[in-house]
């Protein structure tokens, strides 16, 4: 099997010259209108349509999903106090590993350091009856709707190379991310609102920085947005102060008219400026209103856990994601933990603090949305996938910390074609290896690229001499859940 | 307990293995086991022997379109269909080498084989055909093998090709022109007509110094009607300091110079200023292109005391680094430090894919696996090197002083990573009063040198990891660009980089004059000849004018590799000075919508650089200042909480700086200025040696609410009035702004609507934010 082009590969349209994805552009959002406009001044229409960059495409095989969640639960959720419960790891607490668990190795902790057991009680939940910890109450109410996947693997037990390769498949920066592959792959549903949007946690942002969420060599148009924290969501969606709608608009039409009036109306780039123009002033117009969350029932935000002091920021951010799939926003990630390691899942120091704070954070606002897309009929066109870029290790970092672990941890999908109330693959007895159907994050990639019917052997892009693709070599679907 | 089966996990086993899939299937029974060695032991030779001439990627002429070399070509056979079935007796290749039908006799033309033979092949089959092959087998594919792809047009040497002649003989202005000219004619195009003068001059300000003509030099250069007023304006162009700040972004994309790290510390590399320096000055100087590799190869090697060449040097550290804190894999950090160093040149130098061939022989081009990691060996013996910024006699006290200091510190450091409570504030305070007797660092110069003591012996590692070691190599070029029997440098050979520089920058180098140019070209036209800058190989484009690129080549060669010269014959060329409007373009677009023949000049958009600083030019706000440390300029606090550590991010102080040239704005990976990164500035990365020119709503948002341009148009806003006079009619601030904003005249229409606006009572600033958005702005004719 051949990982680079074949000789008689042709580059995807997308790149071949500027002035042909200039001319794609334009046939975007406002294509009609412009035809439209062009028109009414006596003018032929725009050039003959082409495929749009962002207009939605049509998935080569059938899908299941159109949107996807992505629940991204930074520093790395431990496995052995969530969703994979493992009683002898209580009774061999404070020993060795045993030498049949084989090896493994670790940023921080030495080899010699001892097992830590867990505080947590698990229960068994819902008609499937899967375990669940006790620190995630109301995502176990929904266990039927989830497919817990305890057997993921990933190749780095370095924040930033991990979390690189969860969202890109490469262990090192400067790859797309699935967020811009998906909207690369299946365009955008929304011509108000962008179409892949990250919303980070507000304590600060994360080991691998922005070059994890960006579109990498993909061109700027599949770059994400990021819902920052503060006052200004989205950059440069505000008018400067000082400066009234109505006063803009008259600069807008200004704008517009000068450059009309110099160009040659038949011109590609004209037609795909006019349009750049007409679309950033609906965001601008559209834009703040999905991101007011004032007029929503009381019934929605407690349901979400917003207004109350631990989940009032995941809540409103899991809140806007549903609002976001609504209006057909295609890839959003909404992150819990950012700032400093304290601020994430990343528990080296203390598992139980740790994990008990985290999880109050994220437990009901996740449920929530869950519940939400439920009765609403969106749970079964979103995807959501639940996850960090590591788990954490059997045994103890600094007395009762966790530490790295990227050699079997849990993550969960829902929703999208899921099959729910299953779990697959299995670790061993003390949560250290994958032992049972391993799924690298290439097959969580490759599963939910299946969901949205995109396949990773079509959906490439030239860069460096390789056709490149989200999973980097060859992924597999997850047979068991889809 | 632990599954034998499931892949290899150290953190970094597959951290590069790009062909990981490749590895043969986990789970090879026993059975399976044995009959792959009997595949190997009594089926591949006979087909080696009696088959291959015929059936294999070997063979001159491939019969019956099948291939035996492949265990695909066994399954899904030729034109007869499959040559077995697993377990079928009757398998077609059974029936052939049994001789059962009189017209599938095999092999032909020579007796049967043995029975023992066929006994062999029958027991095989029955057994399941079982053949190792898979993916591990390697066609003998002309393509990919280097003895016999030498002929590729890339590999030829440059040739010599003498201009062709015309029919429209008057329209070349010198030989470059008849290469275009005659490709025109051939299909049966026409030039377009000449750009006007004020759209030429737009256009070679633009492409020689990134900035507009000012109105005056405009007014100027209409008025001028003397036979060489262009030409006095292009030596005056190449002439000013402005054309370095220009053309070094073309070679700081290409080498992916970034002032940081990069990854979870993306740490800061406090001098890398000086390299991009390095750059603007070698080209305003016109360095030959040839030494200018040099010293970026090998600078260090050269005149480890030379400031200038160690700074060159530093050419070796741009590539992403990843640190982290606790246990620490030195090998594998390593590997990906050496990667790093590897690949660039093959991207930016010999313009071929070689990081391809890291895990495996390339797929495409004729690059060995042994072929990377020869090269590798050049950088075998580098380390991170800073050089003081002190004469020579006052650097061995000064790092006496400073080294033991800073290895206890180091220590320090180290143990705080696992200390707690009051030990943690104990070693902090220690690391504060140590640091503070430190004495004060001298400046010093990014760059590397060889540690022969800590070289790192290269081996091909299979499937690119580290723990997988083969053959040990040593250094060499491609075989594919040299001789077979070229034997390899001694693996300590003392300066082995000089050795490769020599090398690359031989006269008859058949790549690196060639890729230069292209690039050139591709500055010019915005399409080289070859429209894929850093693949020149088989998976890239060929040249749209094989010729007029070597003879481009040889005059770049022959000339001294002086990029000057060049940058010259080409705008003075009548090919450049065409307009961006045919009259036939339905007619051309149909036979060439690529526009490849050059039947014009495509109009472009600013790159983000030339936006950015066309803005600051216009609003009369662009400080001209020259070189030296990067400059920081205010971003929204929100962009800022998204770094890691948004401490990094220390706004310059003094306001004049944050508008200076963009090209020295600093380079940081994990914060990338909005404003560039919508207009298409590369990521810093990996080699760009060609930008995207995407056009999309951020763009608008950007141009009508960001701070930039609202900071901007009030400043160009007072200019207007200042200039014009504050009484002065509106029809005087529409003209004045379009000189500034547009190099020329407003046209009547829009001169209406400007007067219109500004007679409705709208304020100045939001008709000078206007101009920052209009096409006749944004876009070179």
């Amino acid at each position: 099997m051949s990982h680079c082009p074949g000789p008689g590969h042709t580059p995807s349209s997308l790149t071949q010259t500027r002035r042909e994805f200039l001319r794609d552009s334009a046939c975007g959002f406002g294509g009609l209108a412009l035809a439209a406009m062009l028109h009414a001044q006596g003018l032929r229409a725009a050039p003959a349509a082409h495929t749009n960059p962002l207009a939605p495409k049509l998935p080569p095989l059938p899908a299941k999903a159109k949107s996807v969640i992505f629940l991204f639960m930074a520093g790395g959720p431990s496995q052995m106090e969530t969703f994979d419960p493992k009683p002898l790891l209580n009774e061999l607490s404070g020993q060795s590993r045993p030498k049949a668990f084989g090896d493994v190795k670790y940023q921080f902790i030495k080899p010699t350091a001892k097992l830590l057991g867990t505080k947590r009680t698990f229960k068994k939940y819902g008609r499937s009856g899967i375990e669940v910890s006790d620190l995630f109450p109301h995502v176990a109410t929904c266990v039927d709707d989830l497919a817990i996947i305890r057997s993921c693997q990933g190749n780095s037990v370095v924040h930033s190379a991990a979390q690189y390769e969860l969202f890109s498949g490469r262990v090192v920066p400067g790859a797309p991310s699935m967020g811009s592959w998906i909207t690369y792959g299946l365009g955008a549903e929304t011509d108000s609102l962008p179409s892949y949007v990250v919303m980070p946690d507000p304590d600060g942002a994360l080991p691998a920085g922005q070059p994890m969420y960006s579109q990498g060599f993909l061109p700027a148009i599949y770059q994400p947005t990021m819902f920052r924290p503060g006052a200004k969501p989205v950059l440069n969606l505000g008018l400067p102060p000082g400066v009234s709608p109505a006063e803009r608009r008259r600069t807008l039409d200004l704008i517009q008219g000068l450059n009309r009036a110099s160009a040659d109306p038949l011109d590609e780039e004209f037609a795909a400026r006019m349009n750049a123009y007409d679309l950033a002033f609906r965001m601008q117009t559209e834009a703040p209103d999905v991101l007011d969350l004032s007029r929503e029932p009381q019934e929605t935000l407690d349901l979400y856990g917003v207004g109350a002091a631990a989940t009032n920021d995941y809540g409103r951010r899991c809140l806007l994601a549903r609002k976001l799939v609504e209006k057909g926003v295609r890839f959003i990630t909404v992150v819990s933990g950012g700032g400093s390691g304290k601020l994430t899942w990343d528990a080296h120091d203390d598992i139980e603090e740790n994990h008990l704070r985290m999880a109050a954070h994220a437990d009901k606002p996740i449920a929530g949305l869950i519940t939400d897309l439920k009765r609403r009929g969106l749970l079964d066109s979103t995807l959501l996938v639940w996850g960090g870029e590591f788990g954490r290790s059997p045994e103890a970092e600094a007395g009762k910390g966790r530490d790295h672990h990227n050699y079997g941890f849990s993550m969960w999908m829902a929703g999208g074609g899921i099959q729910g109330g299953r779990v697959v693959g299995a670790t061993d007895a003390i949560g250290l290896h994958a032992v049972e159907k391993p799924y690298h994050f290439r097959d969580i990639h490759t599963t939910i690229l299946n969901q949205l019917g995109l396949d990773q052997h079509t959906l490439t892009y030239p860069h460096l001499g390789r056709n490149e693709r989200l999973t980097f070599v060859e992924g597999k679907v997850i047979k068991e859940i889809v | 307990m632990h599954a034998p089966a499931s892949p290899r996990l150290t953190a970094h086993a597959l951290a590069f293995a790009c062909a990981a899939a490749l590895a043969l299937p986990a789970h090879a029974t026993p059975e399976l086991e044995a009959g792959h060695t009997f595949f190997r032991e009594k089926i591949e030779p006979v087909l080696r022997a009696e088959c291959y001439d015929c059936h294999s990627a070997q063979a001159k002429k491939l019969r019956g379109d099948l291939r035996l070399d492949l265990k695909s070509g066994l399954l899904t056979g030729g034109n007869t269909g499959p040559a077995l079935v697993a377990g079928d007796a009757k398998s077609l290749l059974l029936q052939a080498i049994r001789h059962e039908d009189p017209d599938l006799q095999m092999p032909p033309e020579k007796p049967k084989l043995p029975a023992a033979v066929i006994a062999d092949f029958e027991r095989w089959i029955h057994m399941g055909a079982p053949d190792p092959r898979s993916a591990e087998a390697k066609p003998l594919n002309p393509a990919t093998d280097p003895q016999q792809a030498r002929g590729y047009w890339a590999f030829q040497p440059v040739k010599a090709a003498p201009p062709p002649t015309v029919k429209q003989t008057a329209w070349p202005a010198g030989p470059m022109d008849r290469f275009v000219l005659a490709k025109l004619e051939a299909h049966t195009l026409a030039p377009a007509p000449a750009a006007t003068k004020t759209e030429l001059l737009r256009r070679v300000y633009f492409d020689l110094i990134g900035l507009p003509p000012t109105p005056e030099e405009a007014m100027a250069f209409l008025a001028d009607t003397s036979a060489d007023a262009y030409e006095r304006v292009i030596d005056r162009l190449l002439a000013s300091p402005h054309y370095g700040e220009h053309f070094a972004r073309d070679w700081l994309d290409v080498v992916r110079f970034a002032e940081t790290e990069g990854f979870e510390y993306d740490r800061s590399l406090p001098e890398a200023w000086r390299f991009r320096d390095y750059v603007v000055e070698s080209l305003n100087r016109d360095k030959p292109f040839n030494q200018f590799l040099t010293e970026q190869i090998a600078g260090d090697e050269i005149a480890p005391d030379d400031p200038e060449l160690a700074t060159a040097a530093g050419f070796h550290r741009f590539g992403a680094v990843r640190r982290n804190a606790g246990n620490q894999n030195v090998a594998v950090s390593r590997n990906e430090v050496l990667i790093e160093r590897t690949d660039i040149v093959g991207s930016a130098i010999l313009g071929l894919t070689v990081g391809c061939a890291r895990c495996h022989d390339h797929k495409i081009d004729p690059i060995l696996q042994k072929d990377y990691y020869r090269l590798q060996a050049y950088f075998s013996a580098t380390q991170e090197h800073s050089v003081l910024l002190l004469p020579p006699a006052e650097r061995a006290p000064f790092e006496a002083k400073w080294k033991p200091l800073n290895t206890q510190l180091d220590e320090l450091r180290g143990m705080l990573e696992n200390l707690q409570g009051a030990d943690r504030q104990r070693v902090t305070r220690e690391i504060r009063d140590l640091e503070a007797t430190l004495p004060p660092a001298p400046p010093s110069i990014l760059s590397i040198r060889n540690e022969p003591a800590k070289r790192t012996p290269i081996h091909v590692l299979k499937r690119g990891d580290w723990d997988n070691k083969g053959e040990p190599v040593a250094p060499r070029p491609p075989t594919v660009l040299v001789s077979d029997d070229l034997p390899e440098l001694p693996a300590d050979t003392a300066a082995p980089r000089t050795a490769l520089a020599r090398w690359l920058t031989t006269p008859s180098h058949p790549l690196t004059a060639r890729v230069a140019v292209n690039r050139i070209w591709q500055h010019h036209f915005g399409t080289g000849l070859v429209k894929t800058p850093n693949d020149f190989g088989q998976n890239g484009d060929r040249p749209s004018h094989p010729e007029l690129l070597d003879w481009l080549a040889r005059e770049f060669v022959a000339g001294g590799w002086k990029a000057k010269p060049l940058h010259r014959l080409i705008v003075l060329s009548n090919t450049y000075r065409q307009s961006s409007h045919s009259p036939r373009a339905a007619a051309a677009t149909r036979l060439d919508p690529e526009n490849r023949l050059l039947w014009h000049v495509r109009a472009r958009r600013l790159a983000a650089e030339e936006v950015r600083d066309a803005m600051l030019a216009i609003s009369g706000q662009l400080n001209p200042k020259r070189g030296g440390e990067s400059i920081m300029v205010p971003v929204d606090e929100e962009q800022v909480k998204l770094l890691y550590k948004p401490s990094q991010w220390a706004v310059t102080q003094d306001p004049t700086e944050h508008n200076r040239r963009s090209v020295y704005l600093m380079a940081k990976r994990n914060l990338r200025l909005p404003f560039m990164e919508t207009f298409d500035q590369p990521d810093l990365l990996s080699s760009c040696g060609k930008r995207e020119s995407s056009t999309h709503a951020p763009q608008a948002l950007e141009l009508m609410n960001g701070r930039l341009a609202n900071e901007l148009s009030a400043a160009f806003a007072e200019r207007l009035t200042r200039e014009v006079g504050t009484d002065s009619a509106p029809v005087h601030v529409v003209d004045r702004a379009y000189w500034l904003a547009a190099g020329r005249a407003p046209t009547a229409p829009e001169k209406t609507l400007g007067v219109d606006f500004l007679r409705s009572g709208a304020p100045v600033k939001e008709f000078a934010l206007a101009m920052f958005n209009l096409n006749a702005f944004l876009y070179v004719p």
